[in-house]
């Protein structure tokens, strides 16, 4: 009897230590894209492909949970693939269909460490920024290794690319800029605090805008590396921004929205900050009007001046950024919620809820 | 609640020994573990003396009488005990609230490591949210440098094997850090086990000492394997201190670990306190 008693104590005891440690099993917001039909949600143990008219599930990947994990944004290629790194112990990039979500390839080198960031594709070449600071360049037909380049620390923002280099961003404080021919870093620039997020390249390709834990947003020149602007923000940017017209737009985890002049980077919507942190990206939709999701479960979206359209409660916590799906102008905004009963919402662009998805 | 009271401060308290040493991160468990076990020394202190009042007793005459006179009568076994406690001032819980107050913090140092350690986007935020902006600068802390020695703390600890060689259920490689802690664990178990008598009560604690001896080291050996090796680093340290501590009170029982030894206290070390 007393040895059932202390065995079912260290049972307990191992219970409550697992469930105290985050240990390698790297929880955390899911990862979402969409196209014209699905939306794809990289959510734990699967990844799941929603059709947009109902709400239903179109599959599923992998059939049966295995050690993968992904949070990662998925990428679509213009080929039918969808692009998932994991980030479970496995470290794995994998490509699935986009229709049927067979596995194309799962890639054929390792990595050594776990996949945060989306890839990003150019021509027939993958770039594919990892947790053990490497960017790794695979061919996308197989997934096999091109090069390779340590960069440096963590590496958590999708590579962007101006179609000449590649820019990846760091938690080392640092935005890089890749030379792919040269296969080489040929500038760097020091933004002060971690960058967990992309830049936002101009549509001239002439400047990157990035923000970062230090509070800043900062326009660099592309050409030279060196500092155009620098706007002052009242707490971490996290998520990439996003441009729209001419203005740059941000938010920072005390929930405060900014609309920065694209020349100046001077803000023209002072004091906005609806309720909760706010980690995404804005949404900026095709009538210029920008949406962004906060901890607190609610979606708000903001005209050109940044008068407040409408606004809606999902539920959940939400970090993901909202992804826009289907027709540019009638379809839907999705968004990926934590703690909640529903892995994805679809709200109308005029901020009606449409369906909930639920994993089943 | 908790995160206010414990979680909270202990993050800050070890980030900003993490800062002042020159980032280091391993070296700031140590200490930070170091420091904890500073704190509540005293409640230690008070636990092993009643721990000691208590397994005295179990030799008293007196006390063995009424377990054998009593043996089939509980209720009157039991008021029987609550006259001998009364009567000698024994507090029973002496040694139990001690370890009970201890608990929380434990448990709370053990998860400032883990949320310190933020591998995710999730943990990162969670940990911007811990830090007082007040008191430490996160922005200039992060990331934090997870390297110690060989290991990245934010990782299970492994040394690779040669190259062509593998093992499905050591993906990590060997696990040098999970031997260190199930050793160390299972030394501190040894070298503190109370001294066992004969008959009744104490055969049964002893059975009980004898398995937490082994369930021990494989469970904590099990998480060093399978969890970030910063929360190893500080297994090891806190069973070196732990074996430290029962040293300095003359509490450490030797001969629980060296072949033949006959597992009782010393008198001369038991008398010490």
């Amino acid at each position: 009897m007393k040895r059932l008693i202390l065995i079912s104590l260290v049972l307990l005891a191992a219970i409550l230590l697992s469930a105290c440690s985050a240990g390698t099993s790297a929880a955390t917001w899911p990862g979402l894209a969409a196209d014209s039909k699905l939306a794809y949600l990289a959510n734990g143990t699967y990844v799941y492909a929603v059709r947009l008219s109902d709400g239903t599930k179109a599959w599923q990947y992998p059939d049966k949970a295995g050690t993968q994990l992904f949070y990662a944004n998925p990428l679509l290629t213009t080929d039918g693939q969808v692009l998932v790194g994991s980030a479970g112990r496995d470290y794995e990039l994998t490509s699935l269909d986009t229709a049927t979500g067979q596995q194309k390839w799962t890639a054929p080198f390792v990595a050594t460490d776990r996949w945060v960031a989306a890839p990003l594709v150019v021509g027939d070449t993958v770039y594919a920024a990892n947790n053990d600071g490497t960017l790794y360049v695979l061919k996308l037909a197989t997934g096999e290794k091109v090069w390779s380049l340590h960069i440096s620390q963590e590496l958590w923002g999708a590579p962007v690319t101006d179609g000449k280099l590649v820019f990846v961003t760091s938690l080392d404080h640092f935005l890089y800029a890749v030379d792919p021919v040269a296969q080489k870093v040929i500038w760097k620039v020091d933004l002060g605090g971690s960058a967990p997020d992309s830049p936002a390249v101009s549509s001239d390709g002439k400047t990157l805008y990035i923000g970062s834990f230090a509070k800043k947003v900062i326009a660099v020149d592309i050409a030279t590396g060196s500092v155009r602007w620098t706007a002052d923000t009242k707490d971490w940017v996290w998520g990439a921004p996003v441009l729209g017209g001419d203005s740059l737009f941000a938010a920072d985890i005390s929930g405060n929205i900014y609309s920065l002049g694209v020349p100046n980077g001077k803000d023209a919507w002072p004091n906005l900050q609806p309720d909760g942190p706010i980690t995404g990206s804005p949404l900026v939709l095709a009538d210029g009007s920008m949406v962004v999701a906060t901890e607190s479960g609610s979606l708000y979206a903001f005209d050109t001046s940044g008068v407040k359209m409408w606004d809606i409660t999902p539920g959940g916590k939400i970090y993901t950024s909202p992804v826009a799906a289907g027709d540019s102008t009638a379809g839907l905004i999705m968004v990926a919620p934590l703690n909640t009963d529903f892995l994805l919402a679809a709200v109308s662009r005029d901020g009606k809820l449409v369906w909930k998805f639920t994993g089943k | 609640m908790w995160d206010q009271f414990i979680l909270n401060p202990f993050t800050n308290v070890l980030l900003f020994i993490y800062n002042i040493i020159g980032r280091n991160f391993g070296v700031a468990i140590i200490l930070f573990t170091i420091l904890i076990r500073a704190i509540t020394w005293p409640l230690n202190a008070q636990q092993l003396k009643g721990a000691k009042v208590m397994q005295e007793l179990q030799k008293d005459k007196e006390w063995l009488d009424i377990q054998k006179k009593y043996a089939k009568d509980r209720e009157k076994l039991a008021s029987e005990q609550m006259r001998i406690y009364k009567e000698r001032g024994i507090n029973p819980f002496a040694s139990c609230l001690p370890t009970l107050i201890q608990f929380p913090i434990i448990i709370g140092l053990y998860q400032s490591i883990t949320r310190a350690l933020a591998a995710t986007p999730l943990g990162l935020l969670q940990l911007a949210g811990s830090i007082y902006p007040s008191f430490l600068n996160a922005a200039l802390l992060i990331p934090l440098n997870s390297k110690f020695l060989w290991m990245d703390l934010g990782r299970p600890e492994g040394l690779p094997f040669p190259a062509g060689f593998s093992l499905p259920f050591l993906p990590y490689g060997f696990p040098t850090l999970a031997l260190i802690v199930a050793a160390t664990t299972y030394l501190q178990t040894k070298l503190t086990l109370p001294p066992s008598g004969t008959g009744g009560a104490n055969d049964q604690s002893a059975a009980m000492n004898s398995m937490m001896s082994i369930y021990m080291p494989l469970l904590l050996g099990y998480f060093a394997l399978n969890f970030a090796s910063g929360l190893a680093v500080y297994f090891v340290t806190s069973n070196v201190l732990g074996i430290v501590q029962y040293a300095s009170m003359g509490r450490v029982n030797w001969r629980n670990v060296l072949p033949g030894g006959d597992k009782t206290l010393p008198a001369k070390t038991g008398s010490r306190k």
